[in-house]
Parts: structure tokens; C-alpha cells; sequence
């Protein structure tokens, strides 16, 4: 897990100030049928590389980021507050 | 009748005094969580009218603090004028303000915080909310050798002992 998280707000900061909640997915329409709102709310993939997850920032600004980490070399290559990115990508 | 005065949270701590860190408490005067829209009213002059300072917590969130306690009417003219902008909540009961100085200052608070508090990278005048060990608190540079350290009242005695550990070899 990546150790300094470069918080848009609060620059650099350990992990341990972090509460992860996990993947950051584009939330289907509401009409989207059962099988797109099973997968998006149980079924996760498991990648060897980049990986969004949605990081709140607990001890610190106490803002919702998304974080985009490798999940082998623990490299995050970018970190942006979750409200600042776009609709269009996560859905609302 | 029962005495029923409220007691600072830190009335039983001696301020702790050297050459090299002192620390206190602050007086449990006004603390007030100001949380604004997209348009930030202009605090610091609001601030300044009731006789407080603006300290950034996070985007939109402020504290407003002072030494003295704020009387109810002239809260409540403050609360008014945020509007509709802002919004104020009163913390003056909630949070704990203490105050920790001297040539070892940043030495000994980088033990508890992961923050750079190198006075390049955070100069007199910033603030930080962070952890110190494992307590969230709220963290303003008000000299290059003076912070300011604000949290929540429940925590304020055991940071106390920390702080007081971390001071130790200084003392």
C-alpha cells in the first residue's frame, strides 16, 4: 500500500491519515438492469498495475480523493479530489 | 447551591517550561467552525470586526479564534452576517487550544506529525489538520519557533501527555 499519499490539499501525507473505501467506478444509470448494479456493487477486479480507489482524507482536509496507485510497485501517479472530477467519468 | 462553572480541560496540567520548549494552554475562549459555499465570504476582515483570526482547516472550513469568550449577542451578529455564504457552528466548548514554543518547538511536534514543518515549506501563518501519534489536531505556525495546536476537547488532556513525553528531553 502506497505510504505517502500527495493529497491535493494537504501535500504529502502517510497512509495512516487515510481511510480507503475501495475501487472508484462509473455508477450505472438506474435503469442499467440488475446484472450492471450486481457487478458494480459486488465484483472487483484484481489488476497487477493502476488502480483508482476512492481514499477519504480521515485526519487531514476530510476530503473524498481519488487515488491512482499501482498496486505492484505502490507508485501513486496521481490524486485528485473526488468532487473535482468529472461527472461524466464517475458517474454522480 | 452546586457549583457548576465549567473547568478548563487542561486546569490540572502546569504549564511545562525550558530554555528550549514551553508548553500551554490556551484560554478556552472562542473557537468557531465556519464552513462556506463556493462563495467565501471575506473572513478575515468578519473575523477581525469580532476580534478573532481566521485559521484554515480544509477547502471551505475555517476556524475562527480568539482568547476571549464571545458574548451571545455578538455571536450571534457574527453568525448572521456569514450568511448566506457561510455558516458558523460555535466549538468554543469543543476544541482545546494549546500552545507550544521555543527553539525545539518543531523538533519535538515532528516527532507526533508527518508534516514538513520546515519554515521554508510551512511558514509562520500556515495551518494543518494532521495527525499528531494518533490524534487528529489541527496545527497553526504562529512564529517560526511558536504553534498553536487545537483539538477536541475529549483528546486535549491525553495529547497533553504526549506532548509532554515528546518534550521531555528538553525540559
Amino acid at each position: 500500500m502506497a505510504s505517502l499519499v500527495p493529497c491535493p490539499h494537504c501535500g504529502s501525507r502517510p497512509k495512516e491519515e487515510f481511510t480507503v473505501k475501495g475501487a472508484a467506478l462509473k455508477r450505472p444509470s438506474p435503469e442499467a438492469g440488475a446484472d450492471a448494479w450486481f457487478d458494480y456493487v459486488y465484483l472487483r477486479d484484481n489488476p497487477r498495475g493502476g488502480y483508482e480507489e476512492y481514499w477519504h482524507h480521515t485526519a487531514g482536509c476530510r476530503r473524498w480523493l481519488i487515488v491512482d496507485r499501482d498496486t505492484a510497485t505502490h507508485q501513486v501517479t496521481s490524486c485528485r479530489d473526488a468532487a473535482s472530477a468529472s461527472a461524466k467519468e464517475h458517474g454522480a | 447551591m452546586a457549583d457548576i462553572r465549567s473547568l478548563p480541560a487542561l486546569a490540572d496540567r502546569r504549564p511545562l517550561t525550558s530554555p528550549q520548549v514551553t508548553l500551554s494552554a490556551l484560554p478556552e475562549g472562542t473557537v468557531l467552525q465556519v464552513i462556506a459555499g463556493p462563495k467565501t465570504p471575506d473572513l478575515t476582515r468578519l473575523a477581525g470586526e469580532a476580534g478573532l483570526v481566521a485559521r484554515a482547516i480544509a477547502p471551505g472550513q475555517w476556524f475562527l479564534v480568539g482568547n476571549r469568550p464571545t458574548a451571545h449577542q455578538d455571536m450571534r451578529r457574527l453568525l448572521a452576517m456569514l450568511e448566506p455564504d457561510a455558516s458558523g457552528i460555535d466549538q468554543s466548548h469543543g476544541r482545546v487550544r494549546m500552545l507550544m514554543e521555543g527553539p525545539m518547538a518543531a523538533a519535538v511536534l515532528s516527532k507526533g506529525t508527518a508534516v514538513d514543518l520546515d519554515p521554508t515549506v510551512f511558514p509562520p501563518g500556515t495551518t494543518a489538520a494532521t495527525l499528531v501519534g494518533h490524534v487528529s489536531a489541527h496545527l497553526t505556525r504562529l512564529d517560526n519557533e511558536a504553534f498553536e495546536i487545537t483539538v477536541l476537547r475529549g483528546f486535549a488532556a491525553a495529547l497533553w501527555d504526549d506532548l509532554a513525553l515528546m518534550c521531555a528531553e528538553y525540559l
